[in-house]
């Protein structure tokens, strides 16, 4: 299917995620992921032809991190592509790295997606975000109390996206306690993660402060600092480095109005937030392209981008790897356990680290790795052939999909 | 010269009330408000697939260009909602007891639309609220032609 080329993986790799590292700098921070990257492929600078790198607009309170850091990447005299999607970025920046290689223009790519967070104000990077809805809004006579008291960007999107999906799923809030029980116990096995709680019971999350109803603080991600870096190169090259390669079979993704709910600056929007068509869309393509016949029985294991505990469900879900509304049963059953059938974000996702430019790509890396057998302690407990990784943001409306393998499409 | 061990943090904010941008919804929007002094609420249509956005919106999500006002109702359906918790009304606070009383945010479907709006749902306890509620708009005595006169509800 198509004339592109088969992309392999060969190195990922990871800086410490924490809260705020105020013992680096923005180039360092991404350094530490950039040379376990290096590192993990057994590869040089010298070795790559070109770089795609992203983060979220704003953020870091500086703009044009690529002439910061190409110096600490190795990437002086080569191609940089940068590609920011919001908080996609980093399942973008994947994807361009990936059409690098399989446009059959470069060999070696790497690509580096990265959010130090406590350099700048999240407010303010917000504010650079939603800034057309909000002035939009300010216009209509909205008072900015009414706008701080739904919460505003993600986490106001967020809320009215749960009960929506509460309602036509039939999820309650024991399975949001229980997927960030899952999720934070999956962290603590993972060296790299940001909140780490091992032993973490959903009766526990349950007695967290109620932020707005349905979603608590435990149900949460966390603010990051943090980077992560993937090699992505030809089989033929994969062969030489490594005896057990990952491979990306495809990638898609798909924009649509953006899930809020209410006014913004292009007007009132159509879609249901839970609704989330355009990763079901993405999700198709993807799986078409990769040869995928039968999502829900081909899979050995799902890095869904949530944020937020009904997000991991819910983009089960549309990721087609089950009926609308069979998730939280899925849930129960134990599949999604890094033990269970059809293990669910055994990295401890998004709810558990959220270095934001970075985390759709450590969407990505986590299914590299696992299927590289390089997990460590949250290694599944299975062969993992084939994962889908995926990314939620964009203006609330874009979804990105990665299908990766052990062996090529051929 | 001084060498930091540590690296800075950037502080900002932007007034993004100040800002003039050209929206085409709220040229739209504005007649609304206007109907609105005639206790009318205004939506328009989708030609091509007939999609009735309430409040009204340059063009659909099929691409088609809405050009036809149509009435909807006032009465409505509650499609998803919100109750305000340790984030008072008056502000951001994390802190306890400085909270404002919690409020309930819901996205409204008023019969008539395909869209939601948001609204204050009033008169009624936070655990009785759900998705599917019907609900009625509360008229204002005064009204001021902004989104406020759209921005409390009751239930039916
Ligand atoms: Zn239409």
């Amino acid at each position: 299917m198509g004339k592109h080329h088969d992309v392999a993986v060969v190195g990922v790799g990871l800086s410490k995620h924490v809260s705020k590292r105020r013992d680096v700098n923005m180039p360092e921070l991404v350094w530490e992921a950039v040379s376990a990257c290096y590192e993990d492929a057994g590869l040089k600078p010298k070795d790559v032809d070109a770089f795609a790198t992203g983060n979220m607009p704003a953020f870091e309170g500086v703009n044009l991190p690529e002439e910061w850091g190409a110096g600490h990447w190795g990437a002086y005299g080569k191609p940089v592509l940068r590609i920011t999607t919001g908080g996609t970025t980093g399942g973008s920046v994947a994807h361009g790295g990936y059409y690098l290689v399989a446009s059959g223009l470069y060999d070696t790519v790497m690509a580096i997606a990265f959010e130090k967070q406590s350099d700048g104000n999240q407010t303010f990077g917000l504010n650079t975000v939603a800034l057309a809805d909000a002035a939009a809004q300010f216009k209509m006579g909205v008072d900015p109390g009414f706008i701080a008291a739904f919460g505003g960007g993600a986490v106001g999107v967020a809320v009215y996206q749960a009960s929506s999906y509460m309602k036509s799923s039939g999820c309650t809030t024991h399975h949001l306690d229980m997927v960030s029980a899952l999720c934070r116990n999956n962290a603590a096995l993972n060296p790299y993660s940001h909140l780490k709680q091992p032993g973490l019971t959903p009766e526990q999350v349950a007695e967290t402060t109620l932020l707005q109803y349905p979603i608590r603080f435990g149900h949460v991600c966390p603010s990051t600092d943090g980077a992560c870096a993937m090699l992505f190169t030809t089989p033929e090259k994969a062969k030489k480095l490594t005896d057990k390669p990952a491979y990306v079979l495809s990638v898609s993704s798909c924009s649509d109005e953006a899930a809020l709910v209410g006014i913004a600056g292009s007007g009132t929007t159509n879609v249901d937030p839970c609704e989330q068509e355009s990763c079901k869309i993405a999700a198709a393509r993807a799986y078409e392209l990769a040869g995928i016949k039968d999502p829900r029985n081909e899979f050995d294991l799902a890095e869904p981008y949530a944020p937020f505990a009904h997000q991991m469900l819910m983009f089960y879900e549309r990721l087609l790897l089950c009926d609308e509304g069979e998730a939280p049963s899925i849930l129960d059953s134990g599949s999604m356990n890094l033990d269970g059938e059809l293990p669910v974000c055994p990295s401890g996702g998004v709810i558990s680290t959220n270095a934001i430019g970075a985390s759709a790509m450590e969407r990505i890396a986590e299914c590299a790795v696992q299927i590289m057998g390089k997990g460590g302690e949250r290694q599944v407990n299975k062969e993992v052939h084939k994962a889908v990784a995926h990314g939620w943001g964009g203006a609330v409306n874009l979804n990105v999909v990665a299908v990766l393998a052990d062996t090529p499409r051929g | 010269m001084e060498y930091k061990e540590v690296t800075t943090s950037i502080d900002g904010a932007w007034n993004f009330s100040k800002w003039e941008w050209k929206f085409e919804s709220i040229a739209l929007i504005g007649r609304t408000f206007e109907a609105m002094k005639e206790h009318k609420l205004l939506g328009n249509k989708c030609p091509d697939c007939g999609t009735v956005y309430f409040l009204p919106k340059p063009f659909c999500r099929c691409l088609g260009m809405p050009d036809e006002f149509v009435e909807v109702k006032d009465t409505g359906t509650i499609t998803t909602y919100t109750v305000t918790g340790a984030w008072g009304y008056e502000g951001i606070t994390e802190e306890e007891g400085a909270q404002g009383e919690p409020l309930i945010f819901a996205g409204v479907q008023f019969d008539g639309a395909d869209t939601k709006v948001v609204c204050v749902v009033e008169d009624v306890e936070p655990e009785k609220v759900g998705v599917g509620m019907r609900v009625k708009l509360k008229w204002p005595d005064k009204l001021e032609g902004a989104i406020t006169d759209l921005s409390r509800c009751t239930p039916l």
